[in-house]
């Protein structure tokens, strides 16, 4: 991570990092990576990247349910039936409770662990700091030197308009 | 646009985003604790220790302890269980419900719900466990194949639901807790002298950086965990009100328990969340993130829910009356009502539907202390509605020749003595060790407060 490969834009609020996100969009260059103390919407779609976990976690609660029935239905129906209170074996209304609530537990943790595994986000990650007051204060703009060809000068002018080139 | 006459300032004083880090990580960063801390920390922790004890006594002599009988076998117990369970209902309430109304002042006090939620749920959950009498049994309500039969347990009876729901809300309140830190832990790290903080904090943020890919997913896990836990708040406490709509007892047997449950569950959050914020303004000196404006808002959610909850107890009672029904009307009319157990319905129905009505009037709002107060007194009747509905229903029912009195025993006491003790440790370690704002959550909506929301250009979206 040796600084020379690098620009960082350095900025101290949204606005002005939008700003020049999109100046130097329209350049034509995308950033490597922005960093932020808070979510920038903006920021989150113009880096063009998607994220599937939503539809991960709808196919998670899918199957969930389905599997928490079955095993349900083959518990008390199947395996060992037992009459309680005059019920029949299958008394799928009593089933609904618990399929409802352990399918929501499933979707949790399966999701968290998506996000995890996707993110990268788990316990004992080294961080790979850029500038140590992203998480703070700060909002940065990581460029690679050379996808910016001769348009590094314009580069540096569009960051210094609002911010700080490091 | 989010700038309205109705709402004050969401952070007073213009901060910038260095200043809001500093002084919410202030309690962090500092060294030792105010004296005041080790001080309540040696209460609670005594507290904590008492309750220790009644367990131990519990458990080594037996449930014979506690001032329970055949008639009335839920005594202060489940009262408890249910009491803490409905505290811990407010954080995700809070969390969830304020961010689907996009209600942008909850930024600044679901921290500390959730906080609550977590220690309180656990502090229930002690209940049930040790009310099984031979606790070390307690795997026996898990279905898993075992040398019985395998006999599986009974899925259709409301306390196997109940053990599936509240375990899966502890989990999920947890996660969803911590997750909701893993950004301000990273601040921590990054801003921390000490290097003990900075290895410790720095474990606990899982290698947050702040990059767009990791804010990304961030915020879709964000949006599929709350998405899904609102179904869970409405159906935690639904399931507990089941453990008592199910059973055929006069005054437990009715369809109005599920939505009467839920909202006195957040009733009681609501008011205990009241009671952390004012605490944290008094000892913290957060005023300007949790601002009066913050503290006004939810003493008008409070007056709502205390409307709801007063038509509810007046529903109960013309039922009763309506339905001609001989248990149902001697329940209410010459138990609770007029009976032995009249001063608990009392302090119920005025604690909850005719004090906090108080917060009409502007003057009350605005008194710290008042609120302080009206948000005990509220957490004191609605222990006292779990009283009624435990012990008056079951205490009365259909034999004349199964009636019983209760009143708890001093283990029952010190048990309940312990949870509040465990209880307020939680808090002043949340206190001591943990962001106690969202700090991530709050820098997003500091831009609201400036003119045409901090954008250069004007934007078209909120």
């Amino acid at each position: 991570m040796s600084k020379m490969k690098y620009i960082l834009g350095v900025f101290e609020d949204e606005a002005t990092l939008v700003d020049a996100f999109e100046k130097i969009k329209a350049k034509g260059i995308l950033p490597l990576e922005v960093y932020t103390p808070y979510p920038i919407h903006e920021i989150l779609e113009g880096m063009g990247k998607k994220t599937r976990i939503t539809h991960a976690a709808f196919f998670y609660g899918l199957f969930a349910a389905v599997g928490i029935l079955g095993f349900l239905t083959y518990a008390a129906a199947i395996d060992w039936p037992l009459k309680y209170g005059g019920k029949p074996f299958n008394a799928f209304p009593s089933f609904i409770v618990v399929t409802i609530v352990a399918t929501i537990l499933s979707i949790t943790l399966l999701t968290l662990f998506t996000f995890s595994a996707r993110a990268k986000i788990f316990p004992g990650k080294k961080p790979e700091i850029f500038h140590d007051r992203a998480t703070d204060d700060k909002f940065v703009i990581v460029l690679d030197k050379e996808s910016l060809g001769q348009n590094a000068e314009t580069i540096r002018s569009i960051i210094k308009e609002h911010g700080v080139v490091e | 646009m989010y700038n309205s006459e109705v709402r004050g300032r969401l952070i007073n004083g213009d901060k910038k985003f260095g200043q809001i880090s500093q002084e919410i990580l202030a309690p962090i960063h500092r060294k030792t604790a105010p004296l005041w801390w080790y001080f309540a920390m040696l209460v609670s922790l005594s507290m904590f220790g008492f309750g220790l004890y009644a367990k131990y006594i519990t458990v080594s002599t037996g449930i014979g302890t506690w001032g329970v009988n055949n008639s009335v076998a839920w005594g202060w117990a489940i009262i408890n269980f249910v009491w803490w369970i409905g505290i811990g209902h407010a954080g995700t309430a809070f969390s969830i419900f304020l961010l689907i109304l996009r209600q942008k002042w909850r930024t600044a006090i679901n921290r500390a719900a959730e906080a609550m939620t977590v220690v309180a749920v656990f502090c229930a959950s002690l209940f049930p466990l040790l009310h099984m009498g031979r606790p070390w049994l307690f795997f026996f309500i898990f279905p898993y194949p075992n040398t019985r039969g395998p006999l599986w347990v009974n899925f259709n009876s409301p306390l196997f639901w109940d053990f599936v729901a509240i375990s899966a809300y502890l989990l999920i309140s947890a996660s969803f807790w911590y997750f909701g830190m893993v950004p301000d832990f990273a601040t921590i790290r990054d801003t921390a002298k000490s290097k003990i903080k900075k290895a410790v904090y720095g474990f606990f943020s899982f290698g947050w950086t702040g990059s767009s890919k990791e804010w990304l997913r961030y915020e879709a896990l964000s949006f599929v965990l709350g998405g899904i836990a609102a179904v869970l708040v409405v159906s935690v406490h639904s399931i507990v009100s089941t453990d008592f709509a199910v059973a055929v007892k006069p005054g437990w047997h009715t369809t109005i328990f599920p939505p009467y449950f839920v909202v006195g569950a957040i009733f009681s959050g609501f008011a205990m969340v009241l009671t952390l914020v004012i605490t944290m303004r008094g000892l913290y000196k957060m005023n300007d993130f949790i601002t009066d404006s913050h503290v006004d808002a939810i003493c008008r959610i409070l007056i709502f829910i205390s409307l709801i909850m007063g038509t509810a107890y007046l529903t109960e009672i013309f039922l009763a009356w309506y339905s001609a029904n001989d248990y149902e009307q001697y329940l209410f009319f010459h138990t609770r009502i007029f009976g032995e157990y009249a001063p608990q319905f009392w302090a119920m129905f005025i604690a909850n539907a005719v004090v906090p009505q108080l917060f009409w009037f502007k003057a009350v709002r605005r008194r710290m202390w008042i609120v302080f107060t009206i948000s005990i007194i509220i957490n004191i009747g609605m222990w006292f509605e779990r009283f009624n509905i435990v012990v008056t229903s079951l205490s009365r029912d259909y034999l004349p020749s199964a009636w019983a009195s209760y009143s708890p025993t001093w283990v029952e006491i010190a048990f309940f003595t312990g949870t509040l003790g465990m209880f307020i440790t939680g808090v002043l370690l949340f206190f001591r060790f943990v962001p106690m704002i969202a700090i991530s959550e709050l820098k997003s909506v500091a831009k609201f407060d400036k003119p045409n929301n901090g954008q250069l250009k004007p934007s078209e979206h909120e």
